[in-house]
């Protein structure tokens, strides 16, 4: 028989392990997130409400979660083997929105505390008449435990009355799957009319994936019918490889259907011992928490590979997306720079500009339509790199993530950046051309403004302007002429460099937000080959 | 349910008297005589009879034999005959039909013969069953029955929907185009169907008693009940009145699985032209169920949903099916069965119950006379409510219009889903501030101002130097030949890259973008793809136009005060000579001294000089600005030109084109043109 011993460096490596699975995030919509953050939560449910607080304290009441479809019975099941109505029963589907725990009253200190399913609100009422609301006013109903206790129950032993698992209301099939979670035993209630349904099936092998110590009940079942419908059910069973559960049968009774009130104890009877004695034989106690728990602590050498191969999947994508960005902004910059070289910016007003230089034309405009038309260079590049990365993003299903996915709307701001680094590149050049005037001899010493002109020119305009860089050499002489456009031209990579270098920073920003790492994946294998080693 | 237990002729005889009773009711005679047939296999109580049985048939040769008795519509005759009428009221299809049945009309003795064959009359196994199913056969040569015939807008709409899929194949891949495409081929498939029919599924979860209340509406027991879960495995067809083989056909139920509803005069009558199918669940674990479920759903012109009081909240019902349906509420039943299984008023809380669920899932009820799915709780088990469904039943098939509904809301729900590739609700459009900063971006990527600029300078600096003093343009001669390389008012030569590329992309990408912002986006990429073709060669294009029309061609135009300027500054200068000349001649003797005169004259040439200058230069400001603007007008009107032609028109073709397809989607969708 297997038993339960637990050391504390397992605890340690448990909750290391716990952390890491809260720390997995799956913000990218590929095709596997939803489905790996839900098996996230469970997997962090199963752990918070279940393993840990067990194996911390093994000699906690035994917890039986009733569950199962809407309409199957699960309240009044409850409220029978209590033997008083703690939940709700009636005929309007589904019934059973907040989640009722009984237990005798000596343990209910076990349960009021946050030991286990620590994110429910506890709500106790003591001395409640029978026909009120069993709801306090302004309580959202999902998310609230409420906690009976009752002098027929023996202790050690706790039920659970959990929502359905397949109605219309969706909080409840979340509640109750996290409520699944927290069971010592899962009682799978089903009807008549129910037991061949698909959802409660894929609960039934869930649970059997998890090895956790699990009963069904066949409820509801009419009388004339009932070897019929149980001989029916157990083929079913032993089909999927469950036949050796515990099975037992509660027939539908006229004076019990729909809510109206108890089944005969001795409809229940059964069940209730059956129960009773996991709860109070010492063997069969130890038999079932060590099973469901060790179940659960196989069940992760399935489910932690499978975490991070979510994970993994998610960094891939985000490296697709990134990469995407990298390429697009790269060859355009590479293009940028070619297009610089080939003198791309002495055209349409600069040109003119220059043609008419300097006798229709000032130093002063001739610059400003240089800086112009630089501007629209490096503009043009960067929404052409926008572009392309929209194009490469729109086959990427994860660029559908909020906030990635649409067309920076900040396209008017970097015609605004881009400017601003554009006239400081100017501003600079200006400066760079006064120091050289100033080493000049005063008498012959020309404007500084068309000195910082013919520079631009003669660096803006590729093979094109070598006239430029001649007039420059006869006012500043060869050789200031050489450092001065040196200087500017170093200059100008700098700051062409860095508008490029900004904007795709910005154009990644929403994606490093997102916080995708590849470090999660290894981490997850990392923690569970650990806890391998300590079990 | 109702169990008849024994047919004989005289039953037979009453029930042809009561198609006699009901003849006028029914537009052809066609229908009458489809019931005379019909009666016959329900006649016959067991297959020891069916040699027998003959007379059953024989009532269309009872009937054929005696023509004029036929026309007056008391008894079951060859059927096409009396179709005529009707068939003339309709359209041309039907005319075709009623061609086609010609030849059989003629030759009585061939429909008889069809009628003769193939009756099998068979005993289901169940000993328990009272009643006797009957599998429905058709003979081979039976009469096609008409076929339905959708009205005008539902014509046109279905027309707009094929058109509308013809004409964006190109744009939309097959995939966003399949479901439109279905529906086309099932409103024509359905079409050529019989239109006297309707085919009404019954679906519902497993054990909420499909197969009881399928057996209850037939009268026997048909389909299987039972408390194994899942009962039912395969559909089930029950036909009221011949001639629907074909609609089982399409559903793909084989011939062992088609039964007539027993023999019941009254219900016979109520229930005309009812096709029913028991479904399997879609709620168990057993799959194929549920693709049976799927694939036929998708197929018959109604639907009755049975709940049950434990099931009627499932997700799966509601989020599967309930919730997709919603726009077919009018061809749909939702029955909350097994009531007797609830106490007291509890049927009613449970009613109210589920008519909240489907209003939440927007299925609209039909209450108050509202177009809408009729909700209705009853017991197949007690058969309580049992009539008053088969009642709504018996109407909702009489009216024949469930079969156009259901292709109705077919169509409303293609066209719901192709909404996002069609319309998006906003104004799509090329604006003509859009259109305007195009041609201004392509006038700056050309340089158009800077040019204007210069032309405009280069002509007012020539008009000064015309009419400025000599002794100022000596000096400033003298000036230039000091300051050699300036100067240099060449002519341009073309020359590669005089346009700013970058300018021009940018042009192209933002007006590409504003023309594509409201569009879906396979228009917005069609739009922006015929930008793109457009602008390729449109930089070398503007470089060839700013080279040809960058200045007026010829010298200057001179305005015509300009030679008098001319003359008055050479005159002024004439003045300081003969001025100059007449003091030289004083003072070497010539002449007489006279020094008024000559200094006078000096001085007025002195002064004048720079005063004819200065008034020039102030009038020459004008036309200076004129030439400028002139020189400016015709670059930009030839880039705006040029990019008008390359990349706005085709744009504009682009923008017509979704406009066109936009109004064909109005014209699917019912409302007609809808936002955007
Ligand atoms: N009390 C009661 N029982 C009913 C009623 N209708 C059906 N049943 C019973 O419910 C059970 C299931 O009925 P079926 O008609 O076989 O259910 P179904 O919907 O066809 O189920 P599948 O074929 O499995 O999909 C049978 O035992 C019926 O006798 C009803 O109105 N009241
Ligand atoms: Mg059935």
């Amino acid at each position: 028989m297997v038993t339960l011993d637990v050391r504390p460096q397992l605890l340690d490596t448990l909750s290391a392990l716990r952390d890491r699975v809260a720390a997995a995030r799956f913000p990218l919509p590929l095709a596997g997130a939803p489905r790996a953050r839900a098996n996230r939560d469970e997997l962090l449910a199963q752990l918070d409400n279940y393993l840990v607080p067990r194996l911390r304290e093994p000699d906690a009441p035994l917890l039986a979660v009733v569950g199962g479809s809407t309409g199957a019975g699960k309240s009044t099941l409850v409220n029978s083997l209590v033997g008083r109505r703690v939940s709700e029963a009636g005929v309007l589907r589904p019934t059973t929105r907040t989640p009722v725990l009984v237990c005798h009253p000596e343990d209910h200190h076990w349960f009021s505390g946050m030991r286990v399913l620590p994110d429910l609100t506890r709500v106790w009422v003591p001395n409640r008449d029978p026909g009120d609301d069993l709801l306090l006013p302004g309580e959202n109903p999902g998310r609230v435990l409420r906690v009976e206790t009752a002098d027929s129950l023996p202790r050690g032993l706790a039920l659970l009355d959990a929502p359905d698992i397949d109605s219309l209301i969706v909080d409840n099939r979340v509640l109750a799957a996290e409520l699944m979670c927290a069971a010592d035993v899962w009682v799978m209630v089903t009807t008549a009319a129910r037991y061949a349904d698909a959802v409660p099936w894929h609960l039934l092998r869930t649970a059997k994936e998890y090895k956790a110590a699990l009963v069904t009940v066949l409820d509801r079942v009419p009388h004339q019918v009932v070897s019929e419908v149980a001989r029916q059910y157990g083929a079913l069973l032993t089909k999927a490889g469950l036949g050796d559960l515990p099975r037992f049968t509660v027939p539908e009774l006229p004076e019990s259907a729909w809510g109206g009130g108890l089944l005969p104890a001795t409809a229940v009877a059964p069940l209730r011992a059956w129960l009773v004695h996991q709860a109070q034989d010492p063997g069969a106690r130890t038999h079932i928490l060590a099973r469901t728990a060790h179940g659960v602590l196989d069940s992760l050498k399935a489910r932690m590979p499978e975490l991070a191969g979510a994970a993994a999947a998610q960094h891939a994508a985000a490296l697709r997306l990134t990469s995407a960005v990298d390429s697009a902004y790269d060859s355009e910059h590479a293009r940028v720079r070619s297009r610089l070289q080939s003198g791309a910016v002495l055209a349409g007003d600069a040109l003119k500009r220059w043609r008419a230089y300097p006798l229709d034309c000032a130093a002063g405009e001739l610059l400003d339509a240089l800086v112009e038309s630089l501007a629209a260079l490096l503009l043009c590049a960067v929404t052409a790199a926008d572009e392309r990365v929209d194009d490469a993003w729109r086959r990427e299903p994860a660029s559908a993530a909020p906030g990635l996915s649409g067309r920076d709307p900040s396209l008017e701001s970097a015609e605004h950046r881009i400017g601003l680094a554009v006239r400081r590149w100017r501003r600079e050049l200006e400066e760079y051309a006064e120091d050289e005037v100033r080493e000049l001899d005063r008498s012959v010493a020309p404007d500084s403004e068309s000195v910082a002109a013919l520079v631009a020119t003669a660096l803006l305009g590729g093979r094109r302007t070598k006239e430029a860089g001649e007039r420059l050499a006869e006012r500043v002489g060869a050789h200031g002429a050489l450092r001065l456009r040196d200087r500017a031209g170093r200059l100008l990579t700098e700051h062409v460099d860095r508008v490029v270098h900004t904007e795709r920073e910005r154009r990644l920003a929403p994606l490093d937000a997102l916080d995708v790492h590849p470090e999660p994946q290894a981490e997850l294998i990392a923690a569970l080959s650990v806890l391998q080693k300590e079990r | 349910m109702t169990a008849v237990t024994d047919h004989d002729h005289t039953d037979h005889m009453e029930r042809l008297d009561h198609t006699g009773e009901y003849a006028g009711d029914y537009t052809s005679g066609f229908d009458s005589g489809l019931t005379a047939a019909d009666s016959a296999p329900d006649a016959v109580p067991e297959p020891a009879h069916a040699p027998v049985h003959a007379p059953a048939p024989g009532a269309a040769p009872d009937s054929a034999g005696d023509a004029a008795q036929g026309r007056d519509g008391t008894e079951g005759e060859p059927p096409a005959d009396l179709a005529h009428p009707a068939a003339e009221t309709e359209n041309v299809p039907h005319a075709r039909v009623r061609e086609q049945r010609e030849p059989a009309d003629g030759d009585p003795a061939t429909a008889e013969d069809a009628w003769d064959d193939g009756l099998i009359a068979r005993r289901v196994t169940e000993t328990s069953k009272p009643a006797v199913p009957v599998l429905e056969t058709r003979g081979p040569g039976a009469p096609a029955p008409v076929p339905l015939a959708y009205d005008g807008p539902l014509r046109s709409r279905l027309d707009a929907l094929r058109e509308l899929v013809g004409l964006s194949r190109t744009r939309l891949d097959s995939h966003t185009l399949a479901e439109a495409g279905r529906v086309l081929d099932e409103a024509a498939a359905r079409r050529r169907l019989s239109g006297q029919h309707t085919v009404v599924a019954i679906a519902g979860a497993t054990g909420s008693g499909k197969s009881q209340l399928f057996n209850a509406l037939a009268g026997v027991a048909i389909s299987e009940t039972g408390v194994r879960r899942p009962t039912t495995a395969a559909p089930i067809a029950c036909t009221w009145s011949d001639g629907g083989a074909a609609l089982v056909d399409r559903l793909g139920i084989p011939g062992r699985l088609r039964r007539r509803p027993v023999h019941n005069p009254e219900a016979d009558a109520q229930l005309r032209g009812l096709v029913l199918i028991d479904l399997p669940d879609h709620d168990s674990a057993a799959v194929q169920h549920r693709e049976h479920v799927d694939r036929i759903l998708k197929l018959v012109d109604a639907v009755i949903w049975v709940v049950d009081p434990e099931k009627y909240a499932d997700a799966v019902l509601h989020e599967r099916y309930l919730r997709p349906m919603a726009g077919h509420a009018e061809v749909m039943f939702v029955i909350l069965n097994q009531t007797d299984r609830l106490p007291g008023d509890a049927a009613d809380l449970v009613l109210h119950d589920l008519r909240r669920l489907l209003d939440d899932d927007g299925v609209a009820l039909g209450e108050f006379g509202e177009p809408g799915a009729t909700v209705l709780a009853l017991s197949a088990l007690t058969g309580d409510g049992v009539g008053e469904l088969r009642e709504m039943l018996g109407q909702f098939v009489a009216e024949r219009g469930a079969a156009a509904r259901r292709i109705a809301a077919d169509v409303d729900a293609a066209a719901d889903r192709l909404r996002p590739v069609y319309a998006t609700g906003r104004r799509a459009g090329l604006s003509e501030e859009a259109r305007d900063e195009f041609a201004a971006r392509l006038a700056d990527a050309v340089g158009a101002t800077a040019a204007g600029e210069a032309a405009e300078r280069a002509w007012l600096r020539n008009a000064n130097r015309a009419c400025g003093t000599p002794w100022l343009r000596l000096w400033r001669w003298h000036q230039k030949r000091a300051d050699a390389p300036t100067g240099r008012l060449q002519r341009p030569q073309p020359e590669e890259e005089a346009t700013a590329r970058q300018r021009v992309e940018q042009a192209v990408r933002t007006v590409s973008d504003r023309a594509s912002a409201g569009l879906p986006a396979p228009w917005a990429q069609a739009v922006r793809e015929a930008a793109v073709r457009g602008s390729q060669g449109l930089s070398e294009a503007l470089d060839e136009l700013a080279a040809q029309a960058g200045l007026p061609p010829g010298r200057p135009p001179r305005p015509g005060w300009w030679p008098v300027a001319v003359f008055a500054q050479a005159a002024m200068t004439l003045l300081q000579v003969v001025g100059g000349l007449w003091l030289v001649g004083q003072i070497a003797g010539f002449m007489a001294p006279n020094l008024g005169i000559p200094v006078l004259l000096m001085i007025a040439g002195i002064v004048g000089g720079p005063l004819v200058e200065w008034g020039c230069r102030m009038a020459a400001r004008g036309p200076a600005r004129r030439y400028g603007l002139e020189a400016e007008r015709r670059l930009r009107e030839a880039a705006a030109g040029c990019g008008r032609a390359r990349v706005l028109d085709p744009v504009a073709a682009e923008l017509l084109r979704y406009r066109e397809v936009r109004e064909q989607y109005g014209r699917v969708t019912r409302a007609g043109a809808g936002v955007g």
